[in-house]
């Protein structure tokens, strides 16, 4: 790497780094581009050499988090054991331990991604295509291993446990509910959703 | 009977100068509505300004302030005007039906709402999920209330085990998946009727697993 690119890298990591702290104090509405380059110790003008808008700087923050927890939880997935219902109980509980220790800055990414899109065409904030992806694994390998029903609809299966699972996080914005009694309460959903994948029709 | 007639008229004529000037004031309130609810739309809750407001609105910033105490005020009231006029809508769609039918009417009736209102609705929920602004949204709306209604309908008609906690958490989860999606519709720029035959079949993979045997 040359002297520019490593300092463009320099400044890169700089700007998340103020941008994450940011984002978590004051929420995504409030956070101003002009302020993370003030914490980033960087001009406004390198901010947008760097990143498109506001929203680009917000998911780079994320896939950055995510990266870490997916090089982890990548390497577990395969040897988890138990019925899918658990397995999947397992993935979910990982995830909420994991955003509550930056709670406000997940809740920022929520309250983002209901913002228009900047870009058109651009990858949607707050779609985790990771997690939906370890979930359809897991849903397809119980259908696959007889656990599942064999005719149920996959994508929409998976659907309903992310939504289900994300929208729980408004006991934690609304009554300072703790990763604990999401898992709890998530671990209930997941049982009564799972009776109608598993029963026969 | 003169003086009658002379004392009601001056009685009439006293009670309707408040009159026109409450009148007058709903009509500034109504245009102040009109015009925040199209910026809200345009630009979400920290995008639209009450001088834009104001201007759009045709009168001064001291009009707005005039009538509400604040930018979160102006929001809040009209969050709480959409809600209620959802919950009637809701209330309404599912008059005469029982069981899995209410349900998937009060859906339909929401999502048909909601769609149509879309980006306002984006910028309400989008608002609930801010610090500071979401508290104060929640203490003035009962974003439960849809949920309640779907409470209503399982508690009444489809047969649970008793204990009422499992009926609870179904509502809920019909609820939160119908508005993952509505924010998928938002995102992925669904139209109507593939988003109620999504909501229809994710309400039925939840109710899926209360029907015994």
């Amino acid at each position: 790497m040359g002297v520019r690119e490593s300092r463009k890298e320099a400044t890169r990591l700089r700007v998340l780094d103020a941008a994450r702290d940011l984002f978590e104090e004051v929420g995504y509405e409030a956070a101003t581009i002009r302020e993370i380059a003030r914490r980033a110790g960087v001009s406004v003008g390198s901010v947008f050499t760097g990143f498109a808008s506001k929203s680009d700087v917000l998911g780079e923050v994320i896939r950055c988090r995510l990266d870490e927890l997916y090089a982890d939880l990548e390497c577990v997935t395969p040897h988890l054991r138990g019925s899918t219902a658990d397995r999947c109980r397992l993935l979910f509980a990982v995830h909420y331990a994991f955003e509550f220790r930056r709670l406000r800055l997940f809740l920022a990414l929520i309250s983002a991604s209901f913002e228009f899109q900047e870009t058109p065409g651009q990858p949607v904030l707050g779609s985790n295509q990771r997690l939906r992806g370890m979930v359809l694994d897991c849903l397809a390998e119980g259908v696959a291993s007889g656990d599942l029903r064999p005719d149920i609809d996959l994508e929409l299966a998976v659907d309903t446990l992310v939504g289900v699972y994300a929208w729980n996080y408004r006991l934690a914005a609304a009554d300072g509910a703790d990763a604990q009694r999401l898992t709890q309460l998530f671990d209930r959903q997941i049982g009564l959703i799972f009776e109608g994948l598993t029963r026969a029709s | 009977m003169n003086h009658f007639v002379y004392g009601g008229l001056s009685a009439l004529e006293l009670a309707e100068r408040p009159n026109q000037r409450a009148l007058a004031k709903q009509r500034t309130r109504e245009k102040i509505i009109a015009a925040a609810k199209a910026l809200f739309a345009e630009r979400g809750y920290e995008g639209a300004t009450i001088r834009d407001i104001a201007k759009a609105a045709g009168m001064s910033t001291g009009a707005v302030f005039a009538s509400f105490t604040d930018k979160s005020d102006l929001f809040i009231d009209i969050a709480e005007t959409e809600q209620a006029e959802l919950y009637s809508e809701m209330r309404a769609a599912k008059e005469g039906l029982t069981g899995r039918a209410a349900i998937l009417a009060m859906l339909d009736a929401a999502a048909e709402r909601q769609l149509a209102s879309l980006a306002l609705v984006q910028a309400i929920m989008s608002a609930l999920w801010t610090p500071g602004l979401g508290d104060k949204v929640r203490r003035r709306l009962d974003r439960r209330a849809a949920a309640s209604l779907i409470l209503g309908v399982v508690q009444d008609d489809l047969q649970l085990e008793p204990g009422g906690h499992c009926a609870t958490l179904i509502s809920d989860m019909i609820w939160d998946g119908y508005l993952a999606s509505l924010r998928r519709a938002a995102l992925d720029g669904l139209t109507l009727e593939p988003l109620r035959a999504r909501i229809h079949d994710q309400t039925k993979t939840i109710l899926a697993g209360l029907r015994r045997g």
